[in-house]
């Protein structure tokens, strides 16, 4: 107790006497960053679980053409689940002599669960936003079905054989789908109407949707209870397997939250480690002294372990408290970009911006404290005795488990968080003997360079050791800066590319072949811009060499949808452009054969297990086709354009029963064709799915912002690495420069000097980062972030420039005290 | 502890043919060679010698700050030769003050807690009222709350002084304790030790070139390539 009452007073003197001043700075950027994203990650991935489950208007949906058994809402009443129910099927509505074909969704009173409706009086311009469906004997309906059927609000419009008064306008519901119920002009009902509509008869085809919401635990067992009693036409669906657009932005998404809060840490760890290693060496004296003075050795280690606790409590809490702060400012700045519920920040991800703290200070503060207790007492006589360093295990030791901690939160997987971390150290290794080697001969350049050079490549050897580690320090801050940089961008890139501004939001279906030229024509005059027209033949696969599939595919596979329905079959001789062969060859390599032939989507070739070679027996109508598998396609489904399981070639399918597909974008300000479009062409289905593409967009929005967030942490913890390491320097500069001033040497000579020393120290940090980038960015988008990896050149001219202008300029604003404090000054002080 | 199986009441140190080799690239160095001394409670004793003829090595084995190659130290009745580097830091603790040529003031602490320092880490209680004494007893008393860098050479030796004495310790190890301080501080200072010492009776081991210095000592011991004449 004693003892800690003496270690809280040496630390009060140490605080006020500006000891520990950028040791303690570098622990709060570190744990403000690590908080802030660890509460900016966990508020936005909630955030934006909750607004997925928005998408269904539930946590949990089941899908189903039948109602649920009775045993299955007990169940759900056990775990202690909401649950709503809406049913949607299409209806034929005729008023004042108008006909539409229109989407009836009948929804319960608890609809929607998760998520809101906006409605509207009169137009898009007061939106209201409602958490309840229409009342008994109302109907909501979007604006589109009273201009078809010349309606407005106050109108009774007959449902079936119940006439319901249109109360509202619909502009937004949450959960809706892209199929052909949801797509159709929407009407949306009271369940408690439904029967008395008389338009759904056993055997009509209606979807029930089965939402639940309720806590995750009893969600899950909820779902795992019900998955073995679905049957084949019923589905469960959460935000993982109904959205899987959404579904693989959201993981991406997490995986960079996840990355930068890694890099941000280890950076901010590197600052720490700096920064420890300058606190002990200018404490050597001092523990010398204290030894001398009666002090034991663990005594000592003590005395400093207690400092650094009180510290690390002192600046975790800071650091969280700025951290909060920081991710609250964060979420002020994207309101308009967030939904109006954010989820309030967890216990949780602030403890662990506290631990994080904590464990970092000593993961990386430690090794150089341990020295401290190894400071010979004769230092009192002889200043040049050096405690031994301490053991490499313990440095490299903890720093590596700390590291391989953090890689394995982020991958989930020991085996390769511990190859990264392998690879990794190799690479530091066998760079730092590269470092070491190219220092070790250019020592045959001095005596052919001029003074300043000299002196600043002689600055760079004299402490050759020293060099190597900053060098690689910079050189892996400047990587994690990179890494940051880089992924951010094309992560960004990518889902821009995936959703430009002008992707297709309409599909077109059901285009007969003596419709398709004026169809064409008609869109071409009102300058909408659409994709490829596609010929589409419906016909069921039934056998893979002969074999029945239903005997090959395993249940819930992907395999087993396509069995279940008609599938859209194509012939095209050009590959759609969104589409990659990744086995076999396309059909104008194999011209010469005759027999009919067909390419399949590469998913459904692994779930059905079809190889090159396999023959496919197809039913179209009453009759049976075979064709010969020749290549295999990797499809980029969220283009928005037509995509297809089947292509064959021209020539096999030509005879058959064909209608065309194709999509097309449709600004807003010409949503009105839409009707005229339906007018002409009554056979010919629309459907809209561009609502469903704005919420995505506004989701990937956020995200690229928040990203850009997430960035500006990482480069500003990296900066701060400089400063700690430029700072680390600062006393032996601060000597050699009062002892070179005191010879002589002026002004400008020392800070030509140490500005070169920095800007070779910059230069050459960033080829080594670049060499280690373009391996782990390789790395990462092969097997981690499954983005496209290309060769950036123009970093290669950017980033050994901009190491050599930052690290020149940080390092040269960090020593300039050498040149400015008179000599006598200094060389008492020391 | 390991005691001496013959106590002598005023032996204070005895160190017997004490040795201090290290090894260099040409081979090994002998730095002391067979230094035999008995130093008696409440004397004063100074070791000269040219730079290089071990005097600082010397006091460093004698103060239990290093370990001999070879031979035996016996401080009181206890032989720290035969103690771990803990072993000696408790006799240091208990018995020995210091003054260095370079101070050794902690630069972080002001100059009364400077002085307070060794009396907190033997859990003293009258730790500010004994160090302000001291710092009285050295006319420090309006220069309690500066720094070292805030005070001259002679102030900060002064504050150095006060330190090694708050203890009262049995025995005082001065290293060159005015190679820093011009002539007439350092005269100061050296009156001051001189008077302190007196007062608490401390046996005084002080290394020096000053011959001055030297020759207000009782015993002056005189080293040449680590070896006495």
């Amino acid at each position: 107790m004693k003892r800690l009452s003496l270690a809280i007073r040496l630390l009060i003197r140490e605080v006020r006497s500006g000891e520990l001043t950028i040791l303690v700075l570098a622990l709060i950027i570190a744990v403000t960053s690590s908080t802030a994203i660890s509460l900016f990650a966990d508020r936005l991935q909630r955030t934006m679980t909750n607004q997925a489950a928005d998408f269904l208007a539930g946590d949990l949906v089941v899908s189903s053409p039948q109602k649920l058994p009775r045993v299955w809402h007990e169940k759900a009443g056990e775990f202690h689940l909401n649950l709503a129910q809406t049913a949607e099927f299409s209806s034929v509505l005729i008023e004042n002599e108008e006909m539409l074909l229109a989407g009836i969704k009948a929804v319960s009173s608890a609809y929607p669960l998760r998520g809101h409706l906006k409605i509207s009086d009169f137009d898009y311009q007061r939106q209201q936003i409602v958490h309840h469906g229409p009342g008994l004997g109302e109907a909501w309906v979007e604006k589109r079905v009273l201009s078809a059927l010349k309606m407005k609000i106050g109108d009774m419009l007959a449902v079936g054989e119940k006439p319901l008064r249109i109360t509202k306008i619909i502009t937004y519901e949450p959960d809706k789908r892209g199929d052909l119920y949801s797509l159709s002009p929407r009407v949306m009902i009271n369940s408690d109407d439904l029967q008395a509509t008389r338009v759904i008869q056993p055997g009509s085809h209606v979807h029930y949707y089965f939402q639940f919401s309720g806590e995750t635990k009893q969600l899950l067992k909820f779902k795992s209870w019900i998955k073995p009693r679905l049957n084949p036409s019923q589905r469960v669906m959460d935000i993982h397997e109904d959205r899987p657009q959404l579904g693989s932005a959201l993981e991406r998404a997490e995986r960079y939250l996840g990355l930068s809060s890694i890099v941000v840490i280890l950076i901010s760890g590197v600052a720490i480690a700096m920064a420890a290693r300058r606190y002990t060496e200018r404490h050597f004296n001092t523990s010398a002294m204290l030894r001398c003075l009666g002090c034991k050795q663990n005594e000592i280690l003590w005395l400093y372990v207690f400092q650094f606790l009180i510290i690390g409590f002192a600046a975790s809490a800071l650091g969280c408290l700025a951290g909060w702060l920081a991710q609250s400012y964060l979420f002020y700045l994207l309101a308009n970009l967030l939904p109006p519920q954010v989820a309030n920040p967890s216990w949780f991800a602030i403890v662990f911006g506290f631990v994080t703290g904590i464990v970092i200070l000593f993961g990386f503060a430690l090794p150089p404290i341990l020295r401290l207790k190894q400071v010979p007492p004769l230092r009192v006589l002889r200043r040049d005795l050096l405690p031994l360093p301490t053991s490499a295990w313990i440095v490299y030791g903890l720093a590596m488990t700390i590291i391989m901690a953090l890689i394995w939160r982020y991958t989930k997987d020991i085996r390769m968080s511990a190859t990264i971390l392998g690879v990794g150290w190799l690479l530091i290794a066998v760079l730092g003997g590269i470092i070491w080697g190219g220092l070790t001969l250019s020592k045959n350049l001095i005596p052919h360079l001029n003074l300043s050079w000299r002196f600043a490549l002689q600055g760079l050897l004299r402490n050759q050791q020293g060099s190597i580690s900053q060098m690689l320090a910079f050189s892996i801050t400047l990587v994690a800066m990179i890494l940051t940089f880089t992924v951010r961008t094309d992560l960004i890139d990518d889902w821009q590319k995936q959703l430009p501004e002008n992707a297709p939001n309409h599909f077109a279906l059901n285009i007969f072949a003596d419709q398709l030229p004026s169809f064409q024509q008609h869109l071409l005059q009102n300058k909408i811009s659409g994709s490829r027209y596609y010929p589409v033949v419906r016909g069921r696969l039934i056998e893979i060499n002969n074999t029945p599939v239903q005997q090959i595919v395993s249940k819930d596979s992907q395999g087993e949808n396509a069995t279940h329905r008609d599938l859209s079959l194509t012939w095209t001789d050009q590959m759609p452009e969104d589409n990659r062969i990744v086995a076999g060859k396309w059909w104008d390599a194999l011209a010469t054969e005759t027999k009919p032939l067909v390419s399949i989507e590469q998913k459904l070739a692994k779930s059905l297990d079809i190889k090159l070679g396999d023959i496919l027996t197809f039913t179209i109508g009453s009759q049976r086709l075979n064709a010969t598998v020749t290549s295999i396609r990797k499809v980029q489904w969220d283009t928005m354009k037509p995509n297809f399981y089947m292509i064959f070639p021209p020539g096999v399918l030509d005879g058959y029963a064909h209608t065309f597909i194709t999509s097309f974008f449709l600004p807003d300000q010409k949503k009105s064709l839409l009707n005229k479009l339906l007018k002409s062409y009554p056979s010919i289905t629309i459907l809209e799915v561009d609502l469903i593409l704005k919420q995505f967009k506004t989701i990937l929005s956020q995200l690229t912002q928040a990203i850009n967030y997430l960035l500006y942490f990482a480069l500003l913890a990296g900066f701060m690495v400089l400063f700690a390491a430029v700072i680390s320097t600062l006393d032996a500069r601060i000597y050699d420069g009062a002892i070179m001033r005191t010879l002589g040497a002026n002004r400008k000579l020392l800070n030509t000097t140490h500005l070169l020393e920095f800007i070779l120290l910059g230069f050459f940090s960033g080829v080594i980062a670049l060499i280690i980038s373009e391996g782990v960015i390789f790395s990462l988008y092969s097997y981690v972030l499954h983005l496209e990896y290309r060769f950036n050149s123009e970093l290669w001219l950017v980033v050994p420039v901009l190491g050599a202008f930052v690290v020149g300029c940080v390092g040269f604003w960090g020593v300039r005290n050498v040149v400015n404090r008179p000599p006598s000054t200094v060389l008492r002080d020391i | 502890m390991k005691q001496s199986p013959q106590k002598s009441e005023n032996v204070i140190i005895q160190a017997e043919n004490l040795s201090k080799t290290v090894a260099t690239a040409n081979g090994p160095l002998h730095i002391l060679s067979s230094v035999n001394l008995t130093i008696i409670s409440g004397e004063s004793i100074a070791i000269v010698g040219a730079s290089g003829s071990g005097k600082s090595t010397l006091l460093g084995l004698l103060a239990g700050l290093d370990a001999p190659s070879d031979g035996t130290i016996k401080i009181k009745e206890y032989f720290i030769t035969d103690m771990d580097e803990d072993g000696r830091a408790e006799i240091r603790n208990r018995f020995i003050g210091f003054v260095f040529q370079s101070f050794q003031l902690l630069p972080g602490l002001t100059a009364l807690e400077n002085v307070m320092l060794p009396l907190e880490l033997r859990n003293d209680r009258n730790e500010r009222f004994s160090a302000q004494n001291l710092l009285d007893r050295v006319e420090l008393t309006e220069r309690l709350s500066h720094r070292p860098n805030q005070l001259s050479g002679g102030e900060q030796q002064r504050v150095a002084l006060a330190r090694a004495f708050v203890t009262t310790p049995t025995i005082l190890f001065a290293d060159e304790p005015t190679g820093n301080l011009d002539s007439k501080t350092g005269e100061h200072i050296i009156e001051l030790l001189f008077q302190l010492n007196q007062e608490q009776q401390t046996t005084l081991v002080l290394v020096t070139h000053d011959p001055a210095l030297a020759s207000r000592c009782e015993r002056i011991i005189k080293l040449e390539a680590g070896k006495m004449v």
